[in-house]
């Protein structure tokens, strides 16, 4: 029979890869098909979504559980932890801090970016048809433009940064010379993920 | 300034009562370290404002960095105070104990919770056998030795426990050094049979996955002990092991 601590943290740490950090990247490369325009956007990213098989299933057991577990075992991890880089201001320190106030940023942001988008084309039929107005409404209002960008770049760090404890925890990297490697590379991960999602904001304002 | 050396060090009486601060000066002195400076101290107790005081109480044995008893946060981090060179620091010299430790007097902790913690973790070798079991010294590959070595530098300081934002007096994790331990005793010929044992007790309540890898440890580890390394192959073994607990194998 296995330990119960032990199986939370390591699940938290498998379902923030699977299915939530590919959901991450899934919802950021359709994003960024918002440069094809209005009808391509509404018709061939949303519309597409929507008539799924089993959508609902996917949305409450892929997406919405799996952020939620993530999201409150990650606050009981976030208390358990105790700062110190005032003592110890390391790079990989900072780096912990971070990636717990990302988490705690993440949380919050999904909350209004849920709420506003998904939610609320539950019952709003406008939303519904035609989501790419409205996120291009909604992102040019600069009260919530700034929050996304900000939501946004969040997301992808503490995703990012994942990647690498992640390798560490499951024991994928074992020397500080592969811990290295996975630091760098997840690094570049985090600039080029970043620039898909800001690119699929831009998009719905360039889009011709 | 230059013909003193100054000293801010907390004070505590009791385990129960209050910190409170004092300031030292010494007359300088050429490559003093902070255990000699302490001693030095310790010979004229008298604070700044010219208040004779009890010596500060202090923990220290070799002198040579390699007994781990005299840890203790010089300048707000955690190390070895007998190579703490009075002239490589920052003046003045702040002396703390380690506090994810408790504080039995002034400097001096109650390090036991290493010493529970490698308890917790069977952090030995069984023996196979007190007769002669006519085999000879079991064999062991270079490379592996070589990481033994690191891991069996280990002095159980706590200077890695102190450095650990999840170590500490109300959390149950047992910290970076017994950790490393599981490893060099999983990697033992005869300590091998133990390994599902030692891997089990890692992989409860306050063990390997309490870590969050800020990696401070391996920073301040004064014997350079492959902390990091240790998690990492630590979380292999474990993840193997939970393969095995769940699949058989």
């Amino acid at each position: 029979m296995q330990n119960p601590h032990f199986l939370l943290r390591r699940v938290h740490s498998l379902v923030g890869l699977v299915p939530v950090g590919a959901f991450l990247l899934f919802h950021l490369w359709e994003n960024s098909k918002s440069r094809f325009g209005q009808e391509h956007y509404n018709t061939y990213v949303v519309e597409k979504i929507q008539n799924l098989n089993y959508v609902w299933f996917l949305e409450v057991f892929l997406i919405a559980l799996p952020i939620l577990f993530h999201g409150v075992y990650g606050m009981v991890v976030f208390w358990r932890g105790k700062q110190n880089v005032t003592h110890y201001g390391y790079f990989r320190n900072w780096m912990w801090l971070a990636q717990r106030i990302s988490g705690v940023g993440v949380l919050l942001f999904l909350l209004m970016h849920v709420i506003g988008t998904r939610i609320l084309a539950i019952w709003n039929e406008a939303v519904r048809q035609d989501m790419f107005s409205h996120m291009k409404n909604v992102l040019s209002e600069p009260y919530f433009l700034v929050p996304y960008l900000i939501g946004l770049v969040l997301t992808t760090f503490h995703f990012c940064n994942g990647l690498w404890s992640a390798s560490i925890v499951w024991g994928l990297a074992t020397t500080p010379r592969a811990q290295k490697i996975i630091q760098v590379a997840s690094g570049v991960a985090f600039v080029v993920i970043t620039a898909v999602g800001i690119h699929g904001m831009l998009g719905f304002f360039l889009a011709s | 300034m230059a013909d003193t050396i100054r000293f801010r060090i907390r004070r505590q009486d009791h385990p129960d009562s209050g910190p409170y601060w004092q300031e030292f000066a010494i007359p300088y002195r050429r490559e003093h370290n902070v255990v000699s400076a302490l001693l030095a101290i310790r010979e004229n107790p008298v604070t700044i404002d010219g208040e004779r005081v009890a010596p500060p109480v202090w923990d220290s044995n070799c002198m040579e960095e390699v007994c781990g008893s005299c840890s203790l946060r010089v300048n707000g981090r955690a190390r070895q105070a007998c190579s703490a060179l009075v002239d490589t620091l920052e003046q003045p010299i702040v002396l703390e104990p380690m506090l994810t430790f408790p504080v039995v007097r002034d400097l001096l902790v109650d390090r036991s919770a290493m010493f529970d913690n490698l308890r917790r973790v069977k952090a030995w070798i069984d023996i196979d056998g007190s007769w002669d079991i006519h085999t000879g010294a079991p064999r062991i590959s270079p490379q592996e030795w070589d990481l033994n070595y690191a891991l069996s530098r280990c002095m159980t300081c706590g200077c890695c426990m102190d450095a650990c934002p999840h170590f500490g007096l109300d959390r149950d994790f047992i910290g970076p050094a017994p950790l490393a331990q599981v490893l060099l005793m999983n990697s033992h010929p005869t300590g091998k049979y133990s390994r599902a044992d030692r891997l089990h007790a890692i992989m409860s309540d306050g063990g390997l996955t309490d870590c969050s890898s800020a990696q401070n440890c391996v920073r301040v580890c004064p014997k350079h002990v492959p902390l990091t390394a240790a998690i990492g192959k630590l979380g292999r073994q474990t993840t193997a092991q939970l393969l095995r607990d769940i699949f058989g194998g």
